[in-house]
């Protein structure tokens, strides 16, 4: 049960990091890679909730379609962030 | 200014977020408990021997709550229908006569 | 501008596509005794197509099918949420359950690993939203890769 707590803790502490790095990174290919590693903690932290319904799909979605859709869109406008 | 109002804005919404969690807590404390139970004998017990499904959440999302389904399945369809209308292939404009 | 990745990723992404689609065919089929459905499936196999347009740069004209899928999908949904109505009961209403034809077989009450040959109208309903979903996202993508110089279409 401990093994469980300290995992929780490393996962929200992961979340948590990844949040704060998709705001700091200026390049906007990063952030959105960013984005993918935080939709994917999260996701781990839905299966260890017991909802591995909302999992999947957050897996699914955030981590592959999401990321794929913004590189999409950042490779058609500016790479970086700010006014020209 | 503007910097001011949008924190004290913020903070407003999470002192709500907040008060809404300690509203949440079940009656013996805890995060276990939740306050509203009172359709979750008659979920679990009913999807079984009328729905014949064993999946309970699979019973609720396309059974007895299927119309919000049929709302998520609408809200997609629109969704791409504004993606084709945006994306769609048009002519160069005329120049337009002075 | 074409573009294209390495050989290696082209062909470890055409060898794994076939694994992620038969995984979501079994998310969706199998909807209503394990974890998953409709939604997650079809998201599962339309991440198999933003794998294909990533890696290889092209993909053939799909869009007319895919916007014939997605239409039939919601008419079947309708049809099945109105086929309650049609057999004399409200609408959603799990009318084919325990009658004994297609997706019509008993369950057993309490835990048990279940048939697939169970549910009534819920696992058609899963088969029709999978197909809806699969096409949604699948030509979301398709249209962003065109229009952004990504992806080139096939002849």
């Amino acid at each position: 049960m401990t093994l469980y707590y300290v995992l929780q803790l490393l996962v929200l502490i992961g979340l948590v990091t990844t949040a704060a790095a998709v705001i700091w990174f200026k390049d906007l290919i990063s952030a959105a890679i960013a984005l993918g590693a935080s939709s994917l903690i999260l996701a781990l932290q839905f299966y260890l909730l017991r909802a591995p319904d909302v999992a999947i799909a957050e897996a699914a979605v955030g981590a592959a379609l999401t990321t794929a859709i913004f590189i999409f869109a950042i490779r058609s406008t500016d790479r970086t962030e700010g006014y020209r | 200014m503007k910097k001011v109002i949008a924190m004290i804005a913020l903070l407003i919404i999470f002192a709500f977020l907040a008060g809404a969690i300690v509203e949440m807590r079940g009656e013996d404390g805890g995060f276990g408990n939740p306050v509203n139970t009172d359709m979750d004998e008659y979920f679990l017990g009913d999807s079984q021997p009328h729905n014949q499904v064993n999946n309970v959440v699979t019973a609720v999302l396309f059974d007895y709550r299927g119309l919000d389904t049929l709302g998520e399945a609408t809200i997609l369809f629109s969704a791409v229908s504004g993606v084709l209308t945006v994306l769609r292939k048009i002519k160069a404009p005329k120049e337009v006569e002075k | 501008m074409k573009w294209k990745m390495s050989v290696i990723v082209r062909t470890v992404s055409d060898v794994m596509v076939v694994p992620i689609i038969v995984f979501g065919i079994y998310l969706i089929l199998h909807g209503h005794l394990t974890p998953g459905g409709g939604f997650q499936g079809g998201a599962v196999v339309a991440s198999a197509t933003a794998l294909l347009i990533v890696s290889n740069g092209a993909l053939k004209d799909y869009k007319g099918d895919f916007s014939t899928m997605e239409s039939a999908g919601l008419t079947f949904f309708f049809l099945l949420a109105f086929l309650g109505i049609v057999m004399g009961f409200a609408m959603f209403y799990n009318s084919l359950a325990g009658t004994g034809g297609i997706f019509g077989g008993t369950v057993m009450s309490g835990i048990n690993p279940g048939y697939i040959n169970t549910g009534g109208t819920v696992p058609l309903m899963n088969i029709v939203v999978g197909m809806e979903v699969i096409a949604a996202l699948s030509l979301i993508l398709w249209m962003m890769a065109k229009n952004s110089g990504m992806m080139e279409v096939e002849k």
